[in-house]
């Protein structure tokens, strides 16, 4: 079954039942699956081309533009709106990708990036295309690629197939039981994993998604929830952390009917999913363990009987997880790693990066254990990579960046703890002599430079950056 | 220019860098953060950053929670520097 099967067979059993809501847009499945084949027609003059790059916000148009190069045989190459010119450059080198959809926002702000060639197409200009042609279109094992950070500064391209996307949706449904009665509040991103789950599940179970394109308005998120009958939330960690600075009568009263809160494993404090518990009076909040390469390898529900809080929760269905360490003992601290048919076979055209993947097995470069009950515990990274709320980062692109401004004789860049995105980044410079940069200035040449949540939170100046004979930065001694 | 007037304008200006595709016309101190399509968490952590290194001070995590607006950010400010 591939994802456009799980469209088609929602649109067989509730075709009129509206799929997506947007502000005050919706569409039904029916209509949507029009739209669907409307778009991969209108795709004629990209017919050549293999991987399609999508960049655009959470909207009705983005689904079906994702949906319908699918749908044509292609491969998605998702790409955040947030994106600097210097990813999409290395990005669309690495993927081999020569077309761009966007919208018009979008399609102004890369025509001013001198390095990237790709020819960009408007997304509402496909969307509205007259074309009378019926394409055939061919098959493709492949639904979408999506770059995530590594452990050097190359990002790398994970590949997800449809058999993969129908067993981690099925599991989905399995464990935290979504069905057709459920309506979906969705303020995370479309072009991530976290996101995507999402609606691939409201595709495949046929409930009503509701899009949301901030998940920093919490207004909006609590307001959403009464308005569109909610009962089921996806959010990250920060946002649920933030949402208890509200009234608790006034929290109580819009989570009220809420079956399901759904978070990421990124760092959820205690006390958080403590008072979420005492929140949910007809619900759980629930939190999962994955990589974009292995999505959704465990499922925690947080119900009131079980108080490990701190957990990520036990194997998803027919998934398995290895503790690897000395002691040969998986309730001993060690790497983590995953298989299971949820997980990628290989990287997008990355050698180096292969080499996590050994007999099916994806070194995760997570380290962690499991209790005698089977429950994992998250211990941190085995690498250098920083988890701002749930995005990864590698110290040696902020390094590399900064090192470009004058001024600067030498930089480090580390994580640091942080309430609510887990882990933000500290720069400690050494100015070269006579400088006279402050952090200000260093803060703006990122901020032209990078994403930003790759902005550091803080600056240190210091006079020397701890390194062994060889050079290698010391991290364990940065504060 | 007084001091109340510079530090307006170096705000005014953390808003422009962190949200590039600010129009200056669309920039109201009154402006909530629901108003902006771009202000997430992270532009929100980039503002307090700004904020902090320009005027060298240090926001407490309920501070930095509360500022929903360029208004906002400009009264915490000044509360540091008074």
């Amino acid at each position: 079954m591939n994802l456009i099967d799980f469209l088609r067979k929602s649109v067989e059993n509730y075709g009129d039942k509206v799929a997506i809501i947007e502000n005050d847009k919706k569409i039904t499945f029916y209509q949507l699956h029009e739209e669907v084949k409307k778009f991969s027609n209108n795709l004629d003059v990209l017919n050549q081309e293999e991987i399609i790059s999508l960049i655009s916000e959470n909207s009705i148009s983005f689904i079906i533009a994702y949906l319908g190069i699918i749908n044509s045989g292609k491969i998605v190459h998702l790409i955040s709106p947030d994106i600097s010119e210097i990813n999409l450059f290395t990005q669309l080198k690495s993927s081999k990708s020569k077309n761009i959809i966007c919208n018009q926002l979008m399609k102004n702000k890369i025509s001013n990036f001198n390095s990237i060639k790709a020819t960009i197409f408007d997304i509402e200009e496909i969307l509205f295309k007259k074309n009378n042609k019926k394409i055939k279109f061919d098959t493709n094992e492949h639904a979408y690629l999506i770059y995530t950070s590594g452990t050097t500064s190359e990002p790398k391209g994970v590949i997800i197939s449809h058999s993969m996307i129908e067993f981690t949706t099925k599991n989905i449904v399995k464990v935290l039981d979504y069905s057709n009665s459920d309506t979906d509040l969705l303020p995370l991103p479309l072009n991530h994993s976290f996101g995507l789950g999402c609606l691939h599940t409201s595709l495949y179970v046929g409930s009503t998604l509701v899009l949301l394109k901030n998940a920093s308005n919490l207004e909006e998120i609590l307001e959403s929830l009464k308005k569109y009958k909610i009962t089921t939330l996806a959010a990250i960690p920060a946002t649920l952390t933030k949402i208890l600075n509200f009234e608790n009568e006034k929290i109580e009263d819009y989570f009220s009917q809420i079956r399901l809160i759904i978070t990421n494993s990124t760092a959820i404090p205690k006390k958080t999913v403590i008072q979420f518990k005492e929140i949910l009076k007809k619900g759980n909040l629930a939190t999962y363990y994955g990589l974009t390469e292995a999505s959704r390898s465990t499922f925690m529900i947080f119900d009131k009987n079980n108080h490990r809080e701190e957990s990520v929760g036990k194997c998803s269905p027919n998934v398995e997880i290895k503790i690897v360490n000395k002691e040969k003992n998986n309730l001993k601290l060690g790497d983590i790693y995953i298989k299971g048919e949820n997980v990628i076979k290989k990287y997008w055209n990355n050698i180096e990066a292969n080499k996590n993947i050994f007999e099916n097995w994806l070194k995760t470069g997570d380290t962690g254990y499991f209790d005698e009950e089977g429950y994992l515990f998250l211990n941190g990274r085995s690498d250098e990579i920083i988890n701002v709320g749930g995005e990864k980062v590698t110290p040696n692109e902020i390094e590399q960046t900064i090192k470009n401004i004058p001024g600067i004789d030498d930089v480090v860049a580390f994580g640091i703890k942080h309430e609510i995105f887990g882990q933000t980044i500290k720069l400690n410079v050494i100015k070269s002599k006579n400088s006279d940069i402050d952090k200000a200035q260093i803060l703006s040449y990122c901020m032209k430079n990078l994403e930003k949540f790759k902005i550091p939170s803080k600056i240190d100046f210091v006079k020397n950056i701890p390194k062994t004979d060889y050079g290698k930065v010391k991290r364990f001694m940065l504060k | 220019m007084t001091n109340e007037d510079e530090s307006k304008e170096i705000i005014k200006n953390i808003f422009f860098e962190v949200f590039s595709n600010l129009d200056k016309n669309d920039f109201s101190w009154e402006k909530e953060q629901k108003d902006y399509e771009n202000w997430d968490s992270f532009a929100q952590l980039n503002l307090i950053t700004f904020a902090e290194a320009k005027f060298n001070i240090s926001l407490t995590l309920e501070e930095s929670i509360e500022i929903k607006s360029a208004n906002d950010l400009l009264k915490t400010v000044e509360r540091h520097l008074a």
